[in-house]
């Protein structure tokens, strides 16, 4: 009797994935012209549902932008810590109410209160890191219970801020203003100046991360301290960068949503699962994935609000379940695709 | 025998720590043993709650079938629903790390409570739905038939926790949670068993959902929040995620003792009740979270002793 | 064939495994023996080509490069690990009887099945632990040789019609490596179980083996007995080296 194993490399391998196989196919002529025919028939979509699409595109982005820059630095800390900090929304909650305290106590311009906004948060993202996220890391807790205690954080600073503020909502104090006509249709300024504020934003994050010597250094040695060590470089001062410029990003986004709508403990928390997606979904292609995922579910959610008339919920489900599919259909490639 | 003792608040007290308890086991099996975080509960609570009163409500029963039955089946109906979607978020998350798990089981329990709130022909939106009671004992009688169901139930999710620690299935829950890349390459089939895994844990919450539902009288959004979620986390991780009585014990020191002990006996101004305690109660269990896993990751009683238990086993 | 970032690392036009009771495959560092092993367990994905498993005594031949990776073991397809693995939780008793429990014990309701499991099992774990002694059976897996010896255990109460090894003598005390060999020897003549050994301590494969593969830079370069691999020249420029001449 004899048990034999026969590897043989003619065959067409059985177990390729189908995204592997999908992208084969498209880098075939047949599949190229499906391709184009496939890009031809969304640009057609577009224009043919232009009054749709447009009020889409212009409200998504005036509405969601904060998500985008929210999600850039959930990301940062994420793919460089490896930390999934659930109280990150409560990051960006603070950032609403530190502007909104400026604002409104001391009478500060809204762009003005933008900078206590995110220093603040940025100051409470590193003392979170401190208090709790070093001693776990210290202590090796388990990637799943670090998951855990920053939900309890997130729970005790939520409910920290209801215990002091109340459920009401509060609002900033920002003069009227003329809208603004973008593609015909009428923009609040506020809304464009956060959406180009967020794009710079993220834009400055994304160059500095990627492009500046010190990012470049943050980005290689980032959870290596022997590394980091050796180079002579501080880890520590590495770590409470990124924990600062994460809380930055969120601070301002939680500014941003809070001067488009109100400031309210629940804030940070009704955006966690968005961000979360976008990061999840966006993140295999580095920060660029994430802003354009960020930015993308804006427009799907705003689009899809505007498409089934008035139920704001039934579009939140599509699109949530739509950045679930695709993150199952894609597979769990995280841990093989590049860092940030 | 006198039930004066029992007020109507201390029995649905004792029906919520119950309830909690019996969530907090079948958290056990997916987060202690096989080192899952769920951090869906409430959807799955949640989704047999609203199951429950769908059809209980929405159907048109005829008289002829009188309350029991229309009640055993949307009970039934709860189990077989909730045991679907736990095996679609099983299936979900079977080849995911961590963070697809969070990302999966909470946008599940989001999803949940967004078509509670949509679904207003269903489920009654905001305002929610009133379900009646199926059985007559009075309303004191029922409350306690009610709690005495749910802790026959919790007693049934302990015994079944507590024979699995004692069978091959539980061995293989816990090898997945250590090494699931090598319990795969000793030709153990991991995605199909979270798969029945999730079926599983699900039901059991989804069944605790809908007593909830006949217990309270009414079904509301409000119901489903994330304190749910929290509630059945920190006890059991209090407790000890690793260990049969982990649940138990965990959920009495944190639901046990604040629901029962602080709410009920502590003399404490009456503004509080309304406002202030509830928010409380969240602030303490999450910091508690914090603490237990920051200093006591295990929890009060420790980690699961396999030695001594294969001992046992080897020896007799 | 497998490529990392466009870099073929292993290449094998068609190469059969598993003739001879014992096989040995060499060569030097990063010649692609560890990667493709994980090939034809799945660890590793195929990028181009099939691995067909003939089972033998009339069973048909099964494509296993298409299969899910739990399937290789009940198909009788075993390899042991090159690195450390362990389940810290579980006692050595818990490994080797997972290892040995069939899936039909394993489903959420058998809740009553331990006992059968111990019954069936307990004869045959006993046999090994007898054979190689652990400081506590019913504790846990403490040193590295203890764990390595329990992953090449627990592998063999798989029952294999193929075993791979990947580098099993690594970590090994040399008594229980030598009675680890002579284990592995006896299954493959009297069991009939086809052994493929990876191995970098050369005399456990001139030794053991009955037939030898040469890898470098990804491909079979040579195929023999292990006495005419072991003078061949090729194998003693490139592997071997210099200093090893004679030996």
């Amino acid at each position: 009797m004899v048990v034999s194993l026969d590897i043989d490399r003619t065959d067409e391998s059985a177990v390729r994935p189908a995204w592997q196989r999908a992208r084969a196919f498209f880098s075939t002529p047949p599949g190229r012209l499906v391709a184009w025919l496939g890009i031809l028939g969304l640009l057609g979509l577009l224009v043919g549902t232009w009054g749709l699409a447009r009020k889409a595109v212009v409200f998504g982005l005036a509405e969601e932008a904060p998500l985008a820059l929210a999600a850039v630095g959930f990301a940062l800390l994420y793919r460089l810590t490896g930390i999934i900090n659930v109280a990150y929304s409560e990051t960006v909650t603070l950032g609403a109410y530190f502007g909104m305290w400026f604002n409104t106590t001391f009478g500060w311009n809204f762009y003005l209160s933008l900078i206590p906004a995110a220093l603040g948060a940025g100051v409470v993202s590193v003392i979170t890191y401190f208090a709790f996220f070093r001693p776990a890391h210290r202590r090796s807790v388990g990637v799943v219970e670090v998951i855990i205690l920053s939900f309890g954080l997130s729970i005790v600073l939520r409910y920290g801020l209801q215990l002091i503020f109340g459920h009401e909502q509060r609002y900033f104090k920002v003069p009227f203003q003329n809208p603004i006509r973008i593609l015909g249709l009428g923009v609040p300024p506020f809304r464009v100046t956060a959406l180009a504020g967020v794009i710079a934003g993220a834009l400055i994050l994304y160059w500095f991360i990627q492009k500046t010597r010190l990012g470049i250094q943050i980005r290689a040695l980032a959870g290596d301290e022997k590394l980091a060590q050796v180079s002579g470089i501080n880890p520590l001062a590495v770590t409470v960068l990124i924990w600062f410029i994460a809380g930055l990003a969120g601070g301002a986004a939680g500014a941003f949503y809070g001067v488009g709508a109100t400031a309210r403990p629940l804030l940070g928390w009704s955006k966690f699962l968005y961000i979360l997606l976008a990061v999840l979904v966006g993140g295999a292609k580095g920060l660029r994935g994430v802003i354009i995922a960020g930015l993308g579910m804006g427009v799907l959610l705003s689009g899809l609000t505007l498409a089934i008339k008035g139920q704001g919920l039934y579009s939140e489900i599509l699109v949530v379940v739509l950045f679930i599919v695709i993150l199952k259909l894609r597979g769990n490639r995280m841990s093989e695709a590049a860092k940030v | 025998m006198s039930l004066d003792w029992l007020s109507a608040f201390l029995i649905y007290a004792l029906f919520t720590v119950a309830g909690t308890v019996g969530m907090a086991q079948f958290l056990h099996l997916q987060m202690g043993l096989a080192g899952i975080g769920n951090f869906g509960i409430v959807g799955f609570f949640g989704l047999g709650m609203y199951t429950y009163g769908v059809f209980i409500r929405r159907i048109p029963w005829p008289d002829a079938m009188g309350d029991i039955l229309p009640f055993v089946i949307s009970m039934l109906a709860a189990v077989v629903v909730t045991a679907l979607a736990g095996m679609l978020i099983g299936w979900f998350i079977s080849d995911l790390d961590g963070d697809g798990v969070l990302v999966g089981t909470l946008g599940f329990a989001t999803v949940v409570y967004s078509l509670a709130l949509s679904e207003k022909r269903w489920t009654g939106g905001a305002e929610g739905m009133a379900v009646t009671d199926p059985v007559g004992f009075g309303t004191k009688g029922n409350s306690l038939f009610w709690l005495g169901l749910m802790l026959l139930l919790v007693v049934a999710a302990t015994y079944y926790v507590a024979r699995v620690h004692r069978s091959p299935y539980g061995r293989l829950l816990v090898a997945i949670g250590q090494n699931e890349p090598l319990a795969r390459s000793l030709g153990k089939p991991t995605f199909g068993i979270k798969l029945s895994l999730f079926a599983i844990g699900s039901a059991g919450m989804g069944l605790i959902g809908a007593i909830f539902a006949v217990m309270n009288h009414f079904i509301r959004p409000t119901e489903i929040g994330i304190e749910v979620t929290l509630a059945v986390m920190v006890g059991l991780v209090l407790g000890g995620s690793a260990r049969v009585w982990g649940a138990v014990v965990g959920v009495l020191l944190t639901a046990g003792l604040f629901d029962i002990v602080v709410q009920i006996y502590l003399p404490l101004p009456d503004s509080w009740y309304q406002i202030t305690l509830p928010v409380v109660r969240e602030m303490v269990f999450g910091a508690m979270l914090i603490l237990v896993l920051l200093w006591r990751p295990l929890g009060v009683l420790g980690d699961m002793r396999r030695d001594k238990l294969v001992a046992r086993l080897g020896r007799g | 064939m497998k490529s990392f970032d466009g870099r073929v690392v292993v290449d094998v036009d068609d190469l059969i495994l598993g003739s001879n009771p014992v096989e040995g495959l060499i060569g030097p560092n990063g010649a692609g023996k560890t990667t493709l092993m994980r090939m034809i367990m799945h660890s590793v994905r195929l990028d181009q080509g099939t691995v067909t498993f003939h089972p033998g005594g009339g069973s048909s031949s099964v494509v296993i490069s298409s299969l899910p990776a739990h399937a290789m073991a009940s198909l009788g397809v075993v390899k042991t690990n090159q690195v450390i693995q362990d389940f810290e939780k579980l006692t050595i008793w818990d490994s080797l009887l997972l290892a040995a429990a069939r899936g039909r014990d394993e489903r959420p309701f058998r809740i009553f099945a331990e006992k059968r499991v111990w019954a069936q099992n307990t004869a045959e774990i006993k046999r090994y632990l007898d054979e190689f002694p652990f400081a506590s059976p019913y504790g846990f897996a403490k040193s590295a040789g203890e764990k390595k010896l329990l992953d090449i255990l627990r592998c063999l109460l798989l029952r294999p019609k193929i075993l791979l090894l990947d580098e099993p003598t690594a970590g090994l005390p040399a008594d229980v490596r030598d009675r680890v060999m002579a284990l592995v020897r006896q299954k493959a003549v009297d069991e009939y179980v086809s052994v493929v050994i990876v191995e970098h301590d050369l005399n456990v494969i001139w030794a053991l083996s009955d037939y030898v593969h040469f890898m470098a830079e990804g491909s079979v370069v040579l195929q023999g007995d292990p006495a005419w691999i072991r003078e061949h020249e090729t194998v003693v420029e490139k592997y071997l080296g210099k200093g090893h001449v004679g030996r």
